[in-house]
């Protein structure tokens, strides 16, 4: 990211809006995006909210809201792992349905109980990510298109194991508690007579879960500080004693093991493992991220704005279907929304960078 | 000719005809009668059209997700107009293929004004252009539309050689024409190739990516005609397929992804692969998924062949910043 590079048009492109200001903390705080995304996010719930009533009915609505918020959360996650060194995953939907099908068959074939069926779904997600991070460290292949071709692969096998395991697409056997898990909010933890609230689903923990680790690990230790300086520049990484390939590998195994816990979430609260779980991952799991304002070439991420990001889309999906707004017309408006939200970003760093200039 | 023997080309085609042969020798020698040869291009010329779209893209260094979404809006637009409103057969494929040129403008416009990475720009028009393509059909299925477009789609020249497969390999011609002879298609590629040294040059990089974009728009245009005239109807579906595919044809046909690569006639003998893949699945009577599975092996295999390659030339010459691969960057 040196200074005449970024001068030239498509260079620009390649090494998108960077805000200098964020890193170092002047920032006025109307340019600070997660301020934005906060306010946004409350006023379009409450605009929701007195339009239709229903919006803040604890059951119906702000259930499964929070239910879908957290699983998508987990999904931006697990892209964020691999954003923050620069590169993509664009199998993160395939590696959740693949390590679902290795989750399926450890309850089909092994019994396994539903948390050890878990653990071993994450530990192949970690591997098929593992795999990916290792092609790219190994070749020096873009991480687009071996993510891509990982994508056709894993496209091509699952429904092919699938067929061979099961006779109607999809793992039948449920393990204990994998029913219940799906309806239990926290109201069904009590301390003495203190009970939670009904409207948040126990499965949101998991991804309380995922972005304390996924945070701790960027923020306070060194494995995460590596990771970011990789995704800043590969080459001054390697120059200051970083094993970079290693990084890679580990970033995509981590992206993995989070896609596969997505995987999980969506299928506990769908009630079924079959060869479709992960498919309409890819869009959300950049919505999220990107609008919190992580960077796609790498070297700063947002766990808290990963979550903003995609309550802001999950609200607003769930708002405009509240209001009637047909299915069809919902995409029009999500991708208009993108657009917008990312354009108003860049005028507002094009503007604070303005106001930089005049103090000066 | 030496020059040619070592090239990516060379050894697609190779592989085309080595594929094709086992192909006829496995079904008995079926493959070769008219019909069959018939089916086995009439298939060919969207993958080729959507492999070129994209490849252009490429070439300036950047990509365009919106593939599918473009190609499908066109087509069911056309479809619309044909038969709900009436709108004669000519001046529908032209207002979709013109829609479909506009859309690439979108995204070009959008790229370079906005300043936002091309991937999300691309992502967003997609889903923006998925909605309207729901909003103009819904669940039906359009294929009300005048015979004779339907018999211009299955017209084949000599009872072998489709009428769209022509048009597909004359669209691949002219973008090879342009891209290697012409002011524009020169200044595309340099900016994809060095973006400083086109600057420095006096070339406007915001234009050839503008130009990419456009260009990519007008050819998924050709790709949404040849595909109304081809299928027996138009659906939400169309073009849902088309993404994989169309980053498939160029990879494995040679394309840089960090941009400045023109390989026109590769991306076409990439399609033929692809497409002997589908044929061969269907001769052995396998699983449709195992297409996908052989695909996403060969482009993996093609791309980690490539690195190799290019390591052992950057031995002799130094390649043009060898760790943006490295950083796996993608505009």
């Amino acid at each position: 990211m040196s200074a005449p590079v970024s001068e030239t048009a498509t260079a620009a492109l390649q090494e998108p809006d960077q805000p200098p200001a964020q890193r170092g903390g002047k920032t006025p705080w109307w340019a600070n995006q997660r301020i934005g995304l906060l306010v946004l996010v409350v006023l379009l719930a409450t605009l929701f909210g007195v339009l239709r009533p229903a919006f803040f009915n604890q059951q119906l609505v702000v259930f499964p809201l929070l239910r879908d918020i957290a699983m998508f959360t987990v999904v931006g996650l697990a892209q964020l792992c691999v954003l923050s060194i620069g590169h993509m995953n664009l199998a993160v939907g395939r590696m959740a349905a693949f390590s679902m099908m290795i989750t399926g068959i450890s309850y089909d074939l092994w019994h396994f109980s539903l948390y050890a069926g878990l653990l071993v779904g994450l530990i192949a997600g970690a591997a098929i990510g593992a795999l990916a991070g290792w092609v790219i460290a190994r070749t020096g292949v873009n991480s687009f298109v071996v993510t891509l071709a990982l994508d056709f692969l894993l496209l091509g096998l699952i429904p092919l194991v699938y067929t061979g395991l099961t006779d109607n697409a999809a793992f039948v056997t449920k393990p204990d508690g994998m029913r219940e898990m799906r309806n239990y909010s926290l109201a069904d933890i009590c301390i003495g007579n203190v009970c939670g609230s009904p409207a948040v689903p126990q499965l949101a923990l998991f991804a309380v879960i995922a972005m304390v680790v996924v945070g701790w690990i960027y923020s306070r230790t060194k494995l995460g500080r590596e990771l970011l300086m990789t995704g800043t520049s590969v080459k001054a990484a390697e120059l200051s004693g970083i094993p970079t390939a290693r990084r890679v590998i580990t970033a995509h195994a981590m992206s993995g093991c989070l896609a596969a816990l997505a995987g999980f979430m969506l299928a506990v609260s769908t009630g079924s493992i079959k060869a479709t779980i992960g498919e309409e991952f890819m869009l959300p799991s950049f919505l999220g991220p990107i609008l919190g304002g992580t960077l796609l070439a790498g070297g700063f991420i947002s766990v808290w704005g990963t979550l903003l990001g995609t309550a802001l889309t999950s609200v607003i999906r769930k708002g405009l279907d509240l209001l009637g707004v047909g299915l069809e017309s919902l995409n029009i408006y999500l991708g208009l929304i993108l657009l917008v939200a990312l354009s108003t970003d860049r005028i507002r760093t094009v503007l604070s960078e303005r106001q930089e200039v005049r103090q000066r | 000719m030496r020059r040619f023997v070592k090239t990516t080309e060379m050894t697609l085609l190779v592989i085309c005809v080595v594929f094709f042969v086992f192909l006829v020798i496995a079904s008995g020698g079926d493959l070769v009668g008219a019909n069959s040869l018939k089916v086995l291009l009439q298939f060919l010329a969207v993958p080729i059209l959507i492999g070129l779209a994209q490849m252009v893209v490429l070439a300036v260094g950047q990509l365009n997700l919106a593939v599918g979404a473009v190609g499908g809006f066109a087509a069911v637009a056309m479809g619309v107009m044909m038969a709900d409103h009436g709108v004669p057969v000519p001046l529908a494929l032209l207002i979709g293929f013109v829609l479909a040129s506009l859309a690439g403008l979108a995204n070009g416009l959008l790229v370079v004004l906005t300043r936002i990475n091309g991937f999300i720009v691309t992502l967003a028009t997609m889903t923006v252009l998925l909605g309207v393509q729901y909003r103009l059909v819904g669940t039906r299925t359009v294929d009300a539309y005048p015979q004779g477009l339907k018999s211009f789609g299955s017209y084949a020249v000599f009872g072998v050689l489709p009428l769209i497969f022509l048009v597909a390999l004359l669209v691949a011609g002219l973008l090879s024409v342009m891209l290697r002879r012409t002011v524009p298609g020169r200044q595309l590629l340099a900016s994809g190739g060095n973006p400083i040294a086109a600057r420095l040059s006096g070339i406007s990089n915001d234009r050839s990516v503008v130009l990419a974009h456009t260009l990519s728009g007008a050819i998924l245009g050709v790709a949404a005609i040849l595909t109304v005239a081809s299928s027996p109807g138009v659906n939400k579906s169309i073009g849902g397929d088309w993404l994989l595919p169309s980053f498939a044809a160029p990879i494995i046909g040679g394309a840089l992804l960090t941009g400045g690569s023109a390989v026109v006639l590769g991306t076409v003998l990439a399609a033929f692969i692809v497409r002997f893949v589908d044929t061969a699945r269907a001769e052995f009577s396998l699983e449709p998924s195992w297409v996908n599975f052989v695909v996403g092996t060969v482009v993996l295999g093609s791309v980690v062949l490539g690195q190799v390659r290019t390591r052992r030339q950057s031995r002799r010459t130094v390649v043009k910043a060898p760790d943006a691969a490295v950083a796996g960057r993608v505009s």
